[in-house]
């Protein structure tokens, strides 16, 4: 059976759009921590120490979380590094919860047992996405430093019967690669809905390694084989076409007042709050960066908003025959290039060959 | 009236919602929104015995028809009962 995707509930849709018009902050990120019990190396923030000088206090967390609600802030995702390390992880979440957000968890669900599991049970989260990062531990104790693949999939089935709103990401590496199916497979009989995707940023505010993610044309192949899975023959033949036909588009002439800016919600209505307080459009930006305990939450949200609108993209990607298709944006662009002006290559290679490889599928499925 | 879920009311860019909190998010699809008439009675209902107080209350703070308030806080509340919220 093929779980379809649910889409964003409509006043979600509906209080971003007006947040929009009224800048307001509508939906933040709370990086509650930088420390992980697990060690993927592709990852942005992961670090093996018992305490993390600067990582903010409870207290502080609570305070920002206030203001942001006062600004507007309805939607908060507590995430880390692996927010269930936090010893006072329940003393945030339970006075975000009071002050009337509607909190989700970012978790790699390895911690996710005994009375972690009961307290979630008992006070659940309006949603919580478990990064599920292979297929057996194997792969778990290669990627990501521990042998937790049983316990996850049991924290996710303990979730899921007891009815809380679950969902599965998977990330693809060179890793974990070998497991896509198996992967696959798992959220089919668990009833999750899972999203995969192949494209890793270079984790730059960690030095931007870039050695622990697939080639372009390999994580093109990857997100191809996702589709294969989740997708009917039908709608992938559709998809495939739809690609395809991007070919056909005439380029027009390109010009520098094209350039675009960001596209999506980071600093227009959502915002990312780094362990060490910085606030940011997005987590994967290196900047721009306010600083809302020094500044107060709403001067701080103010001028995120207004360098965020100094952004642009770059003006090549704006006419490109296969803007509809390439996931790039400003993020990918600072990470890839340092800029958020420049064409990402990687983008640029790794859409190519998603086209090309989605139509060779589609061929070879039309041979039979 | 008993409230049964634990929800919150709040504001955002002028507009009220009902937030879920704790196991009332289980049976809940996300926020609710309410309009202006349906959050001056949301506020009205623990205190209320029944519609009648409610109706009244509108009457006095809404120019309207009573035949049409009735109609609009039966429903009200039937939606309500039916979200077992009530």
């Amino acid at each position: 059976m093929k779980t379809p995707a649910r889409s964003e509930p409509i006043l979600a849709t509906h209080l971003h759009a007006r947040g929009a018009r009224l800048g307001l902050p509508i939906a933040g990120n709370f990086e509650l921590t930088a420390r992980c019990n697990f060690s993927c190396p592709m990852c942005y923030v992961h670090k093996k120490d018992a305490a993390v000088p600067g990582e903010l206090t409870a207290e502080q967390w609570i305070s920002l979380a206030g203001q942001a609600r006062d600004a507007g802030m309805i939607f908060a995702l507590l995430t880390g590094g692996e927010p269930f390390v936090r010893k006072d992880f329940w003393e945030i979440y339970g006075a975000m919860q009071e002050m009337g957000l509607m909190v989700s968890i970012n978790s790699n669900g390895s911690l996710i047992h005994g009375k972690t599991l009961e307290r979630l049970l008992a006070d659940p989260p309006f949603r919580i996405n478990i990064s599920l990062y292979g297929g057996c531990e194997e792969t778990y104790r290669s990627m990501c430093g521990q042998a937790s693949f049983a316990s996850v999939v049991e924290a996710i089935r303990a979730l899921k019967e007891a009815g809380v709103d679950t969902r599965l990401n998977v990330s693809i590496t060179p890793y974990n690669l070998q497991d896509l199916d198996r992967i696959w497979e798992i959220s089919q009989e668990l009833g999750v809905h899972a999203k995969a995707t192949s494209y890793m940023y270079p984790p730059v505010r960690v030095g931007g390694d870039t050695a622990h993610r697939l080639s372009p044309e390999e994580a093109a192949k990857a997100a191809v084989r996702w589709d294969m899975l989740r997708f009917t023959p039908e709608v992938f033949a559709h998809r495939a076409k739809a690609l395809k036909s991007c070919e056909a588009v005439e380029l027009r002439e390109c010009a520098a007042d094209l350039s675009e800016g960001v596209s999506c919600r980071a600093g227009s209505t959502s915002f990312w709050l780094c362990w060490d307080g910085r606030m940011l459009p997005c987590g994967m930006m290196p900047g721009p960066e306010v600083r809302p305990l020094e500044q107060g939450f709403a001067q701080a949200w103010e001028q995120l908003r207004r360098e965020t609108a100094q952004i642009r993209t770059p003006p090549q990607c704006a006419v490109c025959p296969s803007r509809q298709v390439c996931s790039t944006c400003a993020a990918v662009c600072v990470t890839e290039t340092g800029r958020t002006d420049r064409v990402p290559e990687y983008a640029c290679r790794m859409t190519a060959e998603t086209i090309r490889e989605s139509w060779r599928v589609y061929q070879e499925r039309r041979k039979g | 009236m008993k409230i049964k879920k634990r929800m919150i009311k709040r504001q955002i860019g002028g507009e009220t919602f009902l937030v879920p909190l704790g196991k009332a998010v289980y049976d809940s699809n996300g926020l609710y929104f309410l309009t202006e008439v349906g959050a001056f009675i949301w506020d009205l209902l623990p205190q209320a015995e029944d519609e009648d107080q409610i109706v009244a209350a509108v009457l006095d703070a809404y120019d309207a028809e009573e035949a049409t308030v009735r109609a609009d806080v039966a429903e009200f509340v039937e939606k309500l009962r039916g979200l077992e919220i009530l």
